[in-house]
């Protein structure tokens, strides 16, 4: 390495630290604190330098790196070796992970903890599968998608509340309710692309919200719907103690009363409409419709040209979309057995488009990759209360600088002429 | 007569400029026709009028079946295609790059392929009447992969293509619908001597042996003089000039146009 090179990258890092100071200056340096009867500041210059070192040294560091011309960053090698054996071996990592997941909650450190942390990330998976549908394969950027799963998580809640009737009708119900919903949002937007239309659904999901707190004798406003029917195993509820004349879990299979039966049920039930979900997918995206969705993202005008017809199949793509979260939804009412608008806030439509993006657009694995680093991270930093979102957003961060299209980004056609040559 | 396009009074404006300008010709069978003239002439416009993508101002177009006719005025969007089977090619190739070639085709094949997936149930129910009808559309995608020579490469994306095959897979998708009348706009551009003639021979190929009428446009006049049967030159929205190839090149009004090009 050459003496300019130092030279050049020591200037770099200066500049990086003039950076800093700007930023950390007023951010950490002034902290106000109230005494007697006003407001003092109080500076703290010596964090302030403290973190404008560490920048610079940092910098320099990468600089360093950076000159030698060789990736000896830990995760880009992690990363792309991770991919390349996801990329040769996907069926076995499939199968691998479905196996896994399988035997996850007999595993000797599997707590009530791991158990919700992993129906949470599942729930994730899922919604990031149906919003792949629509972002991924038809290439529409949808904000809103919140609000299929609020649509699908309210009708079950009030036709399980209201009716009695039981998780299993309820289910596709939901589900045909989001689809609609998907319709009637699909609608105005047939006309719109890009940045237009994810502006369009953004308000959309704002006012399914809104609607949900405003429509008090229905929804309940603010205040939410509880007692939700918790789900029974095919009609024998989890109850210490059942009523007259009927069965309980624990007592149908002889075993000892605990609160992780319903737990574990939750789990496979969840884990199969997620599977679900993906195989709906991967077989779709291989019939003509699939193929359409994905040629409309590549091109309308080309489309038209062929006559393929642009409204029916982006309505079909927001409407399947839609049918997926409203599955999701369903079951987050019925996990949850309490549910309110605050729970259907655009930071989730922001999550869920983050899991899709950063997966690599369009890629199954992809998909669940980041539902587990995204939302595990956050999890795992839990304990630091309000700065877990600097974890979710270092998370973001160091997909975008060392896989800056997603984790996970090629694409297998869908038909293959010559066969598989590998 | 075998007439299988004919545009009548044809007139476009675009608020006071008026694009085109009362034209009326006629493209017949198993002929092709090329539109020449000089940039800005209104060709383009022309082209998006016959496939609907803009609605004319005045004037008819009818394409004629054996013993009917039908406007394609009533037709727009996705429709022409589909239902009058008028096919088109785009000056800037659209293709859809991040699809394979084999993909490109079949999405050409969208509407017969989309009834007998049973509007993707029979499709996901995996039935044997789907995966036949799948298999004759990549045979049909074989047959016209064999005849551009890229049989070897349907697996590949199509945006990794280089330019000239491309322009070659545009238009075989464009015949993958089966069109009565394919609209071709400057399939030369930005082609070698040796692409253009390989073009040459693909646009007669189609026209004698799939009986496709084929309409031009195109600044090449190796491949213009070379193949087409009939010129209709365009300048400033009005045809100044129709006949055969040879009557054009010694046409005096052409020549005006196209001011300053030798012959």
């Amino acid at each position: 390495m050459e003496k300019r090179d130092i030279i050049q990258s020591f200037k770099d890092s200066l500049f990086t630290g003039l950076i800093a100071l700007a930023l950390f200056g007023p951010i950490v340096g002034l902290r106000t604190a109230s005494k007697g009867e006003g407001l003092f500041i109080t500076p703290q210059w010596g964090i302030v330098f403290l973190l404008v070192g560490l920048c610079i040294f940092g910098r320099f560091l990468i600089n360093l790196n950076s000159a030698r011309k060789t990736e000896l960053t830990f995760f880009s090698k992690f990363t792309s070796k991770f991919s390349a054996i996801t990329e040769d071996k996907a069926k076995h990592f499939a199968i691998t992970a479905i196996l896994f997941a399988v035997v996850f909650p007999f595993l000797p450190f599997t707590d009530r903890y791991f158990m919700d942390v992993a129906i949470m990330i599942l729930t994730y998976i899922m919604l990031g599968w149906g919003l792949n549908i629509v972002v991924g394969l038809a290439g529409l950027l949808d904000l809103g998608y919140v609000a299929f799963y609020a649509v699908g998580a309210y009708s079950y809640a009030l036709i399980a509340t209201t009716f009695g009737w039981s998780f299993w009708i309820c289910l596709p119900l939901a589900g045909v309710f989001a689809a609609f919903f998907g319709i009637l949002l699909g609608f105005p937007v047939l006309r719109l692309r890009g940045d237009y239309l994810a502006i369009v659904t953004l308000g959309f999901g704002e006012i399914i919200r809104i609607i949900l707190i405003n429509w008090y004798e229905v929804t309940n406003g603010p205040d939410g719907i509880t007692g939700i029917p918790r789900p029974s195993f095919f009609g024998i509820p989890f109850k210490r103690s059942p009523d007259e004349g009927e069965t309980s879990f624990h007592i149908f299979f002889g075993l000892e009363y605990s609160t992780m039966h319903r737990i574990i049920f939750l789990y496979y039930l969840i884990l199969v409409l997620a599977l679900i979900t993906n195989y709906f997918t991967l077989k779709i995206r291989k019939l003509p419709v699939g193929r359409a969705w994905e040629a409309l993202r590549e091109d309308e005008i080309a489309c038209k040209s062929l006559g393929v017809n642009p409204t029916n199949t982006k309505l079909t793509a927001f409407a399947i979309g839609a049918m997926f979260g409203g599955f999701a939804g369903s079951f987050f009412a019925t996990r949850q057995a309490f549910i309110s608008p605050e729970s259907f806030t655009f930071i989730e439509s922001a999550i869920i488009v983050a899991i899709v993006v950063l997966g690599g657009m369009g890629s199954q694995t992809g998909v669940v990759l980041a539902s587990i680093f995204l939302i595990g991270i956050t999890e795992m930093f839990r304990d630091l209360e309000q700065y877990r979102m600097i974890a979710f957003g270092g998370a973001m961060v160091l997909i975008m600088v060392f896989k800056p299209k997603g984790i996970l980004a090629n694409r297998k056609p869908t038909i293959l002429m010559h066969g598989d040559k590998k | 007569m075998n007439n299988l396009l004919s545009v009548e009074n044809l007139t476009m404006k675009f608020g006071g400029l008026t694009a085109i300008d009362d034209l009326s010709f006629d493209a017949k069978n198993n002929e092709i026709t090329s539109i020449i003239g000089p940039n800005g002439a209104g060709k383009t416009t022309v082209f998006n009028c016959l496939t609907g993508f803009y609605k004319p101002t005045d004037g008819q177009m009818f394409l004629h079946k054996e013993d009917s006719k039908i406007s394609l005025r009533k037709y727009t969007d996705f429709k022409i295609a589909y239902v009058a089977k008028v096919a088109r090619t785009f000056q800037n190739i659209r293709l859809f790059p991040a699809m394979s070639v084999l993909e490109n085709l079949l999405v050409a094949q969208h509407n017969e392929l989309m009834v007998a997936s049973g509007y993707s149930l029979y499709g996901l129910l995996n039935l044997k009447s789907y995966r036949d009808k799948e298999q004759l559309a990549v045979d049909k995608a074989k047959y016209w992969l064999d005849i551009i020579g890229l049989t070897h490469r349907a697996d590949d994306n199509a945006g990794d293509l280089p330019y000239g095959d491309q322009r070659k897979l545009e238009i075989v998708r464009a015949m993958c619908i089966e069109p009565r009348l394919l609209c071709l706009d400057e399939p030369a551009a930005g082609l070698n001597p040796k692409e253009s003639a390989e073009l040459n021979k693909l646009l007669k190929f189609i026209k004698t042996e799939k009986q496709t009428g084929i309409l031009l446009i195109e600044h090449d006049m190796s491949v213009v003089m070379g193949i087409s049967d009939h010129v209709v030159v365009l300048n400033y929205g009005k045809k100044i000039f129709e006949g055969t190839a040879d009557q054009t090149k010694n046409s005096k009004e052409v020549i005006e146009a196209y001011l300053g090009v030798d012959e």
